[in-house]
């Protein structure tokens, strides 16, 4: 993620963080994407542990 | 004159025979923190006049014969994340300085329904989450056993405050690691029991789904006296589990011959690798337990920074949430650490957060079936000895994934234990989890350690 895209996330998330902090945000974003592609594993649509109505095998 | 050091069950066995009086050990502990808490910082409140006047109503109980047990007369110190009557409850931040709660969190009425009396609120790092923070309206707490060294946290003040004898035992919450870690760094035992055993109703949250409250003392028996006092359904508190609270004294004694405690090498050993002396020290711990009869074998779980990936999301997303208003209108009333790191939380998808809950059900799982023929997994609590606290970086918990983590993400008990010192006289720790709602096996076999060890001898040199 780059620089630009993190300083787009916070504005758009409304955070007034100061200037002399975003590079830091924005070095310590790479933390994020990595824990987020881990948890994501080859699960199918019925992997959905809570669903109450069960999808199909797809 | 009051021992320096006393364990909550050595003082309450005093107190009992009316041998120690309440009073008089609370006068000493006040005298404590007056001449060593300035190098500590482990209080941000001291409640002197009303710990007195508990402490003089518990005598008078007391001694008209009526002693409601083991925490009667007991001062503790109170994570200033527990919501408090008519007493600040600041999250040791400039965002909750005026924050005064209007009644106490269910858990500190329990305590004090015990007869515990609550000598003050101590540091903690900013909402249980930032920290070590040198930007907040109190400094952070300093470990007793090297005031240049890192308490842990978040339970800061905690750690400081019992290892330091300034209390008998303390609270502490735990959401990543937030009772074991400034155990382990304080050569405490902390126990964060299982998701739900104490009400988290009246504590401030961190992250709903990973909080959990416990104890933190210098002994597993003195963790078993407070846990008895602290656990038990609460309406309160939408997780609270309506299940029986065993005694968990009793179940201390007896013998731990046959346990089966599978050992989590590849935690401390490649995923998160410990130093030296964290390695020898659990060594020795498994050579202890198998010279206590326990049958010690090596487990595999899934790799660590699965887990701490799942747990991170999961606290930032479940964090965000609840501070996202306040960090819109007041970024800068929150101290660097907490508003840095939180300032990540936005770059979490909804997809990322329902991903994390997925995979720690799979986790779960996989921990519940792993453990199915053990008693109880045996890890490292942290990767070394307590750091200089000015080398614990903003980003720490991301770089490496918290050795704590895994239990949290299951909701199962898991207890820091301390394990040895280094040759610079510092802590070592291991971690025990146990099965859900176990706390019985993991507490039994903590103390079954700490008697066949000499650590518990030990306590830190003060002023």
């Amino acid at each position: 993620m780059s620089r630009e895209q993190v300083e787009a996330a916070l504005a758009r998330a409304g955070l007034d963080v100061p200037e002399r902090e975003k590079p830091v945000i924005a070095a310590a974003a790479h933390f994020i994407e990595e824990m987020a592609a881990r948890v994501r594993t080859d699960r199918k649509m019925s992997a959905e542990s809570a669903h109450i109505f069960p999808p199909p095998e797809a | 004159m009051v021992p320096e050091f006393l364990t909550l069950a050595e003082a309450g066995a005093l107190i009992s025979k009316r041998e120690l009086s309440p009073v008089e050990l609370v006068e000493s502990r006040l005298a404590r923190i007056e001449r060593i808490d300035g190098n500590l910082n482990s209080f941000i409140r001291v409640l002197g006049d009303q710990a007195l006047a508990a402490a003089r109503s518990a005598e008078a109980e007391i001694m008209a014969g009526h002693y409601r047990g083991p925490m009667h007369g007991i001062p503790i110190g109170l994570k200033d994340i527990y919501e408090t009557k008519r007493v600040p409850t600041t999250a040791h931040s400039k965002v909750l300085i005026r924050h005064v709660p209007q009644q106490d969190a269910s858990s500190v009425r329990r305590l004090t329904e015990a007869g515990a009396i609550v000598l003050g609120k101590l540091a903690t790092h900013e909402f249980a989450f930032g920290g070590p923070s040198f930007d907040l309206p109190w400094p952070p707490a300093r470990n007793p056993w090297d005031t240049s060294r890192f308490t842990g946290g978040s339970s800061s003040g905690t750690g400081a405050a019992v290892a330091a004898g300034l209390v008998l035992g303390g609270t502490g919450s735990d959401t990543g690691g937030s009772i074991r870690g400034p155990a382990a760094f304080c050569g405490l035992a902390g126990l964060k029991p299982s998701y739900g055993r104490i009400s988290r109703a009246g504590i401030l949250p961190l992250a709903f789904s990973l909080d959990h409250a416990g104890p933190m003392t210098w002994t597993a028996e003195d963790c078993a006296i407070m846990l008895q006092a602290m656990a038990g359904y609460d309406a309160a508190d939408p997780a609270s589990a309506n299940r029986p609270v065993p005694d968990y004294r009793a179940a201390l004694s007896g013998d731990v011959g046959g346990l089966k405690i599978g050992v989590v090498r590849h935690f401390y050993e490649t995923d998160n690798p410990a130093n030296e002396a964290t390695r020898q020290g659990i060594a020795r711990t498994t050579k202890v337990f198998e010279d206590l009869g326990c049958l010690v074998r090596e487990l595999r779980l899934p790799p660590l920074a699965d887990w701490a990936a799942c747990g991170i999301i999961i606290m930032l997303s479940e964090a965000y949430a609840i501070h996202e208003a306040t960090l819109r209108e007041r970024f800068a009333d929150y101290g660097e650490a907490f508003r840095d790191r939180m300032a990540l939380a936005p770059l979490i998808t909804g997809g990322d957060y329902v991903q994390a809950l997925r995979r720690r059900r799979e986790l779960a799982g996989e921990l519940a079936a792993a453990m199915a023929d053990l008693d109880l997994v045996l890890t490292a609590a942290a990767a070394s000895e307590a750091p200089p606290i000015d080398a614990v970086g903003k980003f720490a918990i991301f770089e490496r994934p918290l050795l704590t983590m895994p239990f949290n993400v299951s909701g199962t008990p898991a207890m820091s234990v301390c394990c040895g010192y280094t040759e610079a006289g510092l802590p070592l720790a291991f971690q025990l989890a146990g099965k859900p709602f176990d706390e019985v096996t993991v507490l039994k076999a903590a103390h079954a350690y700490e008697k066949a060890t000499p650590w518990r001898s030990i306590r830190p040199r003060l002023l």
